[in-house]
C-alpha cells in the first residue's frame, strides 16, 4: 500500500460560511477525554463519561481590511457569544469535519518586529460530527 | 482586474513607498549600482508558504533591503548610511516586517568601494 501524506495544506476550514485558510496558519480539533477510574477489588476499572472538544486555531491579524476575519469574530462574540457559530474543517478530501463553536475574542496587539498574530481556542458545543467518504 | 504579482505588489510597492531623496532606489538588483543606493534583494529562504489549506496561495516574503552609500572616508560613509537607514524604516509601509540591520560593510564594485548594510524586510503576499 502506498505512503499516503496529508499535509496542512490540504485543510479547509470555514467558520460560519467563511474561508479562513489564508489567514490560519495552523488549526487542530482536539478531544479531551474525562475518563473516570476506579480501584475495585478486582483492581482498576475505568469509565469513559465525558468528552470536550476544542478548536484551536493560530492565525495572522488582518484588523482594518475589508472583511476582516478578526473584526468579524470580535462582532460575533461581543454580540452573540452564547451563539455557536458552524465550523467546517477538511482534513483532506473525503475526511470532512463538523461542529459549532463558541466565538471568541481575538487578542489584540503584537510583538515588535514581528507580524501581528494571534491564537484561538474555541469550545465545541457537543461532538463534531464526521462525513468519511 | 489584472493579475496580483509580487514584482508589481510587494517589490514595487516597497520601491515606491522607500523612494527617498536621500538614495535611488531599485527593485531588484542594477547592473551598475551609482551610490547611494537601496536595493530590494531576495533574502533566503525567499518565499516561506505559512498558511493552510489550498484555496488561495499566500506566502510570506523575505527580502533583505540593501542600503549602500560611497565609501570616501570611514565617518561620513557610515553616518551617511545611518541617516539612510533610519529614513528607510521610517519610510516603511504598512504591512511590512522590518526586522535587524546587519553589520556594514564595504564592497568594492568596479573602481570604487562602497559602503552597505542590509536590512531584513518580509510580509505576506495572496495571489489574487
Amino acid at each position: 500500500m502506498p505512503t499516503t501524506i496529508v499535509t496542512g495544506r490540504d485543510l479547509v476550514l470555514t467558520i460560519a460560511t467563511v474561508n479562513y485558510d489564508a489567514q490560519t496558519t495552523a488549526v487542530t480539533l482536539v478531544n479531551a477525554p474525562v475518563i473516570t477510574t476506579y480501584q475495585t477489588l478486582d483492581g482498576k476499572a475505568y469509565k469513559h463519561i465525558d468528552d470536550q472538544w476544542t478548536l484551536n486555531m493560530e492565525l495572522l491579524a488582518d484588523w482594518g481590511v475589508a472583511s476582516s476575519l478578526f473584526e468579524a469574530m470580535w462582532t460575533a462574540a461581543d454580540t452573540a457569544p452564547n451563539t455557536a457559530l458552524a465550523v467546517s474543517l477538511t482534513a483532506v478530501t473525503g475526511a470532512v469535519f463538523t461542529c459549532n463553536v463558541f466565538p471568541v475574542f481575538p487578542t489584540v496587539g503584537g510583538t515588535a518586529p514581528e507580524a501581528q498574530t494571534d491564537t484561538w481556542t474555541m469550545l465545541v458545543n457537543g461532538t463534531p460530527a464526521e462525513t468519511f467518504s | 482586474m489584472p493579475a496580483s504579482s509580487i514584482a508589481t505588489d510587494v517589490r514595487g510597492v516597497l520601491a515606491t513607498a522607500l523612494a527617498t531623496s536621500l538614495a535611488s532606489v531599485y527593485t531588484s538588483v542594477p547592473e551598475t549600482v551609482i551610490p547611494p543606493a537601496v536595493v530590494i534583494v531576495p533574502d533566503s529562504p525567499y518565499l516561506e508558504t505559512t498558511t493552510i489549506g489550498k484555496s488561495v496561495t499566500r506566502v510570506k516574503i523575505n527580502m533583505t533591503v540593501s542600503a549602500a552609500v560611497a565609501y570616501n572616508n570611514n565617518a561620513g560613509a557610515l553616518n551617511q548610511l545611518e541617516v539612510l537607514i533610519i529614513a528607510l524604516i521610517g519610510l516603511m509601509p504598512t504591512g511590512y516586517v522590518v526586522g535587524d540591520v546587519s553589520q556594514p560593510t564595504i564592497i568594492s564594485v568596479g573602481a570604487s568601494n562602497i559602503l552597505s548594510a542590509d536590512l531584513s524586510v518580509s510580509t505576506y503576499y495572496t495571489q489574487t
